[in-house]
């Protein structure tokens, strides 16, 4: 029987093809959807990765003061098939001339970096570096008054200055500056004998992945090494995703935005194959009359409809996804400059198979409550073409609806990456459907009911038509509706997020920090600094210090115990690193307290926490901190937990003390300041020569980069939402159309009585606005709604939304399915009307 | 709801029986009665014509006694066994095993070939050689070189053919037609009745068929005049078998 079945369905394909390439269109670009958004976000994320890899200059880096244990390499190696190479960091002195000053120096092993570049004047490569050569920051020279060619002395050897460090793989986080770089090779590390004697040097072991793994298959190996690696508490585990914390919620704004357009796309493409099977079931209606006279229960009609459109599922899934998949591909000929060259652009064979398979998918679960309609269809309309339709079992209807619910809950965790979010969306997405439900019977209701001498003739058979059995105007409301929440929440809040990332960078974002600065100093600098035109001058005190308690715990015990609790993402490492805290009255601009208050408690030493290093220590507003300042035992009282908006670039600490707690202690001063471009060099010389113990560290270039990654983001961002918007206006379009189409008959009795086409086209208009007018008021305000709170509680932007535009909406959704519906009937409208009674 | 029975007839039941049909339609305003308590009962083998004006309730007394609709009063029964309260599922197997259809319109599947149609209820009652008695069916019926035609392709006597062969692919024992020859020409149609005629002598099957055409209602032993939703007379012609 079942060989019977698949080849009556197979037999389905056959004949009116035309209908059917309009079927397998439509179908296919509802897959598009979804694996265009997967190919764009894809293209995205790999453009975030390969940017965040380029700043961390590898996959995986693990950084430590007491030596890099040499299971690291045993645990990634068991993991993944990886390259490795080290480097070594410190901060030393160096002299040439007769002058010295502080440097930050990196001796870097061979390979060095994995990912990005580091960029030598004159041009080489970092690895040809002989143990006796060095390059070096242009600060490094113009502060010792040095040249290419000239000897720096660094402890015990003398190195040549080959080449000046132009640009290198580093982290945008200014905080922990300590001067100007100078890059040696590892065998010149041994050169200086700098290692022992109590130095701090600080290794770093980088590695780089083979085979391209996946961000969250990297962030797994993480974990584990943060939980089972020995000596765990003073390893800092970083990967790409920990190198850029200025840029760190933009980047997650863009995933979670990614993530529901994602789903988004899912609603888009299910709504349209909704639609589109119920208008291909009610034209094929009379053959499944036939198929019931000669004795096909409606079981079977219905596995005959569902493998039927399984397989033109197939077929227009695996069209749609490799279309889909190669619309990053298109897009840089189609417009010109709109992917930016970063991000990287591969075709994985794998998405668009990914993307046929949530395809058919999504087809079969929405085609399952139009597919029970086939109960429907009574065996007498072989007979008596109006024959009153039968009633579907209530069990089967009831048990579509919820295999489809669970269907897509299933599909949107798959895409979402979260249950809790599935859940939201499955749950926001029937109660969406409920209300355009009831708006639609409502609509139907009023129809039914309108005093119909009032109405224009024209006018009241097109209301009157919304109210006629068999018209579906409900299912057409509600998928309509979902398209305008789709298409509408899409552009709304993809056009508050790409402005706010192009704005993530503030203006007075510093271009250079001057370090090294001692307290006397910084008066006489900042005034120096305003007075050479540098504007939003910002100093604050450094003081380094170690943890040594929270609670009354040692932070080795609390060490210890957390140790092998892989399950919770926390840094060991920020227990033991050397804390730098800043202590003021009052915090920058770009600090919000999120719990407790400032300085409350007269009676003991407060600090002011940052909310994700709050969450990494454990700690909460009461938690009494206790820390070892250069020798000295300090208490401080956690008060209050702050945000900071990493991406103002400006100086920032995770810990900030209230005054007249740590003025004593030995300190330095960090200044930012933005420099006008034109005067960084003679802003620079000044302070070289009156502060010869204060280094400029110029940002610029580092914020520029930052600054162009967010644009890419923005426009990235834009992209993705024209495509669903344009792809959701089509499926809208062809929604619509399908059901207009089906009034061929009717539009041809009408012109054989008389009406001219101008007045059927006016009645089909009438009766489709009035459609889109219910359904683009309800999906418009569920798009603001879902807008509003997708903003301010997912992605963390205030929403500001144009509420004014609903009207507009409104209006624009009737004006779309009226012309929708006029291209469906074109046509009926334009052949004969004898042509448009037989077909 | 009772499942379909598929045992042999009762002994003495009568092939076709209806009782107080009565059918109401509420669809689209007032209730309006189409059949109003009409009884009959058809033996085995038995030719009958349902012969009426149009609007008389014809057709709808067809869809009754087939199990194509369902009666709002009164009761049906094919060889022994109620049917008008079987479920969609039973109705579908009692139509496969025993019943065929001719209709005014052909209702061929316009995706199907002439030969698939025939095929497509012989392979669901899972006939044996099912191939072979379409093939040969369609060659009773003149189409031997047009089996691999769609109905598209095939004029209206043809497609009747097909119907034809179709309507007896699976031996039903009661073969339903609603005006066969409505939508074909004087000559075509006789053709079409002289199938009929000979397909239904050798099959032994009972036939129902309702027409408006006197000629055609004359092949028939019996003829059922139906007016106004009631059975108005019964002409029963000795002559023909």
């Amino acid at each position: 029987m079942a060989g019977t079945l698949v080849k009556a369905a197979w037999r389905e394909s056959r004949g009116s093809s035309a209908r059917l390439i309009f079927l397998v269109l439509c179908l296919a670009l509802g897959t598009a959807a979804v694996s265009g958004v997967r190919a764009l976000s894809a293209a995205i994320e790999n453009g975030l990765r390969e940017q965040s890899r380029e700043l961390l200059g590898a996959d995986l880096a693990i950084e430590s003061r007491r030596g890099v244990p040499g299971e690291a390499d045993l645990l990634v190696a068991a993991t993944a098939s990886a390259r490795t190479t080290s480097t070594k960091s410190l901060a030393t002195m160096a002299s040439a001339g007769g002058r010295s000053r502080l440097v930050d120096l990196k001796a870097v092993g061979p390979g060095f970096p994995f990912h990005g570049r580091v960029v030598l004047d004159p041009p080489r490569d970092v690895s040809t570096l002989t143990p006796l050569e060095c390059a070096v920051a242009p600060e490094v020279l113009e502060g010792l008054h040095a040249r290419l060619g000239d000897e720096l002395s660094i402890g015990a050897a003398r190195y040549t200055i080959a080449a000046v460090v132009v640009e290198e793989p580093g982290r945008l986080d200014f905080s922990f500056t300590i001067g100007p770089r100078v890059m040696l090779s590892l065998a010149g590390l041994e050169e200086a004998q700098l290692e022992g004697f109590g130095r701090r040097v600080v290794e770093r072991r980088l590695w780089a992945f083979e085979g391209n793994p996946a961000s969250a298959s990297i962030e797994a190996l993480a974990r584990r090494l943060r939980a089972e690696l020995p000596d765990a508490a003073y390893l800092r585990v970083e990967t790409a995703r920990d190198a850029q914390p200025a840029l760190r919620r933009s980047i997650e704004r863009v995933e979670n935005w990614l993530a529901l357009v994602a789903l988004l796309a899912l609603c888009l493409g299910g709504a349209g194959v909704a639609q589109l099977v119920h208008a291909h079931l009610d034209a094929r209606a009379g053959a499944i009359a036939v198929q019931r006279v000669i004795g096909l229960r409606p079981r079977e009609v219905m596995w005959v409809q569902l493998v039927h459109v399984a397989g033109l599922a197939l077929f227009a899934s695996l069209l749609g996804a490799f279309a889909g998949s190669l619309l990053p591909f298109a897009l840089p000929s189609l417009l010109p400059g709109v992917l930016p060259e970063a991000f990287t652009l591969r075709f994985d064979w794998l998405a668009p198979l990914y993307g046929a398979s949530v395809g058919v998918a999504v087809a079969l679960l929405f085609a399952l409550p139009p597919l029970v309609a086939v109960w429907q269809v009574p065996p007498v309309r072989a007979l008596r073409h109006e024959a009153e339709p039968l009633q579907a079992p209530r069990l089967l209807q009831w048990c579509a609806w919820g295999v489809l619910l669970v269907g897509l809950l299933l599909v949107a965790r798959v895409e979402g990456g979260e249950w809790r979010n599935a859940l939201a969306f499955a749950g926001a997405l029937a109660g969406l459907a409920m209300v355009l439900w009831v708006g639609a019977r409502l609509l139907i209701t009023i129809a039914a009911r309108i005093p119909r001498t009032n109405l224009p003739p024209l006018l009241l058979h097109g209301v009157a038509a919304l109210a006629r059995p068999g018209r579906g105007t409900a299912g057409a409301v509600v998928a309509l509706g979902i398209g305008v929440l789709v298409v509408a929440g899409t552009w709304l809040i993809e056009g508050r997020m790409s402005s706010y990332l192009v704005n993530a960078l503030p203006p007075e974002a510093p271009s250079a920090f001057l370090v090294d600065v001692q307290p006397d100093q910084r008066t006489d600098l900042v005034a120096t600094l305003q007075e050479l035109g540098a504007e939003h001058v910002r100093a604050a005190p450094i003081v380094t210090a170690r943890l040594t308690k929270i609670d009354g715990r040692a932070v080795a015990d609390i060490a210890a115990e957390r140790k092998g609790d892989a399950g919770v993402d926390r840094e060991l490492w920020v227990l033991t690193r050397e804390q730098r805290l800043t202590f003021g009255p009052d915090l920058p601009a770009d600090n919000e307290v999120i719990a407790g208050s400032l300085w409350n408690d007269p009676q003991r030493a407060e600090v002011s926490i940052e909310e994700r290093f709050a969450k990494d220590l454990d700690v909460q507003v009461g938690s009494m901190l206790q820390m070892d300042v250069q020798g000295l035992s300090v208490e401080l009282l956690v008060s209050s937990i702050r945000t900071v908006r990493w991406e103002s670039f400006g100086i920032n600490f995770f810990l900030q003390v209230e005054p007249g707690v740590l003025e004593q202690a030995p300190h330095q001063v960090l200044i930012a300041a933005r420099l006008p471009a034109e005067r960084e060099e003679a802003v620079e010389a000044a302070i070289a020569d009156d502060y010869v113990n204060v280094t400029v560290i110029r940002v610029r270039p580092l914020l520029e980069k930052a600054l162009a990654l967010l644009g890419r983001l923005a426009i990235g961002v834009r992209v993705l939402g024209l495509f669903v918007v344009l792809v959701g206006i089509a499926i809208l379009a062809g929604v619509v159309g399908t059901q207009a189409s089906k009034r061929a008959r009717e539009i041809g009795v009408l012109k054989a009585l008389g009406s001219t086409r101008r007045e059927v086209m006016l009645l089909v208009a009438v009766e489709h606005a009035l459609q889109g007018l219910v359904a683009g008021a309800l999906g418009g305000t569920a798009a603001f709604l879902v807008a509003h709170f997708t903003l301010s509680n997912t992605l963390d932007i205030p929403p500001q939304l144009p509420w004014l535009a609903l009207p507009l909406m409104a209006v624009g959704a009737a004006v779309l399915a009226a012309g929708a519906g006029l291209l469906g009937s074109w046509r009926a409208l334009h052949v004969a009307p004898i042509e448009a009674l037989r077909s | 709801m009772p499942a379909y029975n598929p045992a042999p007839m009762q002994p003495n039941a009568p092939r076709i029986a209806a009782h107080d049909l009565v059918k109401r339609l509420t669809s689209g305003g007032a209730p309006l009665t189409v059949l109003d308590g009409v009884s009959l009962e058809i033996a085995a083998g038995d030719s009958v014509a349902i012969v009426g004006p149009s609007g008389s309730g014809k057709s709808t007394l067809l869809a009754l006694l087939a199990g194509l609709d369902r009666p709002t009063a009164g009761s049906v029964e094919i060889d022994g066994q109620r049917i008008d309260t079987l479920s969609e599922d039973a109705l579908a197997l009692l139509r496969r095993h025993k019943i065929g259809f001719v209709f005014q319109s052909f209702q061929l599947l316009a995706n199907l070939t002439a030969l698939e149609n025939v095929l497509l209820p012989l392979e669901l009652a899972r006939r044996p050689n099912a191939l072979q008695r379409a093939q040969d069916l369609l060659t009773a019926v003149g189409l031997r070189e047009r089996m691999s035609h769609y109905p598209s392709q095939l004029s209206g006597g043809e497609q009747q053919r097909v119907a034809l062969a179709r309507a007896f692919g699976p031996s039903p024992a009661i073969l339903y037609a609603d005006e066969p020859t409505g939508n074909l020409d004087a000559a075509t149609g006789a053709s079409v009745l002289h199938l009929l005629d000979e397909l239904r002598a050798r099959e032994g099957t009972t036939l129902v068929l309702v027409t408006h055409d006197k000629d055609v209602a004359a092949r028939a032993r019996v003829r059922m005049y139906l007016r106004a939703g009631r059975m108005e007379r019964v002409e029963i012609n000795p002559v023909t078998t």
